[in-house]
């Protein structure tokens, strides 16, 4: 399913292609890569909990002595797994366009990572709050989180589309990524030191989730 | 510290829509190396106790201790000594018994060898290890449920908390699971079960607990429990005889009524009266059933 996920992050790029004569094309496939870790990571914890109603591995789980940040990670490792001949194909697609170097490929992959342990620590975090959540409701929620977090920031766009409130992008895990792949790419001009800042938010909203995950997890239902 | 598992006044209430208090203040106290089970019909609290006792839900009062740990306040430690099969736990299809077993030892910390070894000990306790390879899909239910079992005993858990582990199984699955639990006993671990079904109590248990609407009603080994009642013996009778009454209390099913007498004597002199009127009856001794339902109060009782 979530492998599916990672095709569904190309479905734009369709649109983008036709829209805008292929122009966009490129910003769409950073959009694609961030958009395929994102939603893996923050659909794992929900997709999570739903199929744990019949297999109850985390009930299982968490009547072991396992913290529950080993296991968010544990389940949203394998999906990104998975996902990685999608990142791999698009960014086949990218190094064609002569725009990947290895040096811009590790940043990307940095920014990536970093992304994905947000999106999954988030996905996790409410996940533990929906036990007894509707299959309607879990599902929903994935797409609310999917929009609210990928499609509606600068992720398949350039943030410079935001004008004056390109400022934004930095604060959301998914645009600011996309926003310092491009950087790399060359699709977007920032000055050294905003890349720099650029970082220390990635890193620290990163970090702030992932804490999140050990005092927020309601690892015991109440 | 001979107790492996004390729960003192466990009190839990669900808020919604309407409050259900699942537990009213339930004391039980679970012996090291003994097999206990909390017996009771669907919706007595079975569950809610267990899913307490092995902290995956908080307790509205009261608290619970499992080696000495209380589950409020120390769970982690107590985690280190539980291991939970939850109730209609269903397998990932694609899983082999064998990494089932092999990757729950490895969630406990263990070394992959060491995980090796205690999958291997638990797959053929069990009864799977010549099935270890084979995808759960392919498995039998009672197969499924086996390997489920082995995946917490790979663990080497101290105390084993098994929430119907049997239900949906066929008869002989069923006693494949009873022995092997009977066969970690043995071995020393201590097992909570949660059953609706009398004769697995009856057979499994050391000791057992009856739970109804959230109290425990009655607590103590399955003869104990047997001898909670004057009633010693029952007689089955197909049809309908007006006297029946006059012997003891009578639970009409149907067009068939099971009476229950005190003395062995009472039971013939009911046979043989029947028997003259040409009516089928059987007489035996109680069963655990018998008192369960007569504890909980059960259908259609006629007194004399």
């Amino acid at each position: 399913m979530l492998m599916v996920i990672a095709m569904i992050s190309a479905i734009p790029l369709f649109f983008m292609a036709m829209f805008t004569g292929g122009g966009m094309l490129i910003h769409g496939i950073v959009g694609a890569m961030v958009s395929t870790v994102a939603f893996i990571g923050v659909a794992a914890g929900i997709q999570d909990i739903s199929w744990d109603r019949y297999v109850k591995i985390r009930e299982m789980i968490v009547a072991m002595p396992v913290h529950p940040a080993s296991y968010a990670i544990g389940i949203a490792l394998a999906p990104l797994l998975l996902s990685v001949p999608s990142l791999l194909f698009f960014g086949a697609i990218a190094t064609m366009w002569g725009v990947f170097s290895p040096l811009t490929m590790l940043w990307t992959v940095a920014a990536l990572v970093l992304c994905w342990a947000a999106m999954s620590a988030i996905g996790f975090i409410i996940s533990t709050y929906l036990f007894k959540a509707s299959p309607w409701l879990l599902n929903n929620l994935s797409n609310l989180l999917g929009i609210g977090l990928i499609f509606i920031p600068p992720v398949y766009y350039p943030e410079t589309m935001l004008g004056g409130l390109s400022w934004i992008s930095a604060l959301i895990p998914t645009s600011n990524a996309a926003g310092l792949v491009r950087a790399y790419l060359g699709l977007l001009k920032l000055p050294q030191e905003v890349i720099v800042v650029r970082w220390l938010i990635l890193i620290v909203t990163t970090v702030v989730f992932v804490v999140l995950t050990s005092l927020k997890t309601r690892w015991t239902e109440t | 510290m001979d107790e492996a598992v004390k729960s003192a006044e466990l009190v839990k209430v669900y808020q919604g829509k309407e409050r259900i208090e699942a537990l009213k203040g339930v004391n039980v106290s679970i012996r090291k190396g003994e097999l206990f089970t909390l017996l009771g019909p669907n919706g007595a609290g079975k569950t809610t106790f267990l899913r307490i006792i092995s902290t995956q839900l908080m307790p509205t009062k009261g608290d619970a201790y499992v080696m000495g740990h209380s589950v409020l306040n120390e769970p982690k430690q107590v985690r280190k000594y539980i291991a939970v099969v939850p109730q209609d736990v269903a397998t990932y299809g694609n899983f082999t018994p064998w990494e089932y077993a092999y990757y729950f030892a490895r969630l406990r910390g263990m070394a992959s060898n060491e995980a090796k070894q205690a999958a291997g000990r638990a797959l053929k306790a069990v009864d799977l290890w010549d099935m270890r390879s084979r995808t759960c899909s392919t498995l039998s239910g009672g197969e499924k449920k086996r390997a489920i079992i082995a995946s917490v005993l790979s663990s080497n858990a101290d105390v084993l908390m098994l929430d119907e582990p049997t239900s949906g199984l066929d008869a002989v699955a069923r006693r494949g699971v009873w022995s092997a639990l009977r066969d970690l006993v043995k071995e020393g671990k201590t097992i909570l079960l949660t059953t609706h079904m009398m004769e697995e109590a009856e057979i499994v248990s050391d000791r057992l607990a009856i739970i109804n609407k959230g109290a425990v009603i009655a607590e103590g080994r399955p003869d104990e429990i047997k001898s909670l009642t004057q009633e010693k013996f029952r007689v089955v009778v197909e049809g309908q005889l007006k006297e029946l009454s006059t012997y003891g209390e009578v639970a009409k099913l149907g067009d068939r009524n099971i009476v229950y007498v005190k003395t062995e004597n009472e039971a013939l002199q009911l046979l043989k009266s029947t028997l003259k009127k040409g009516l089928r009856a059987e007489a035996s001794p109680i069963t655990l059933e018998d008192v369960f339902v007569k504890l909980v109060g059960g259908v259609n009782n006629e007194s004399r």
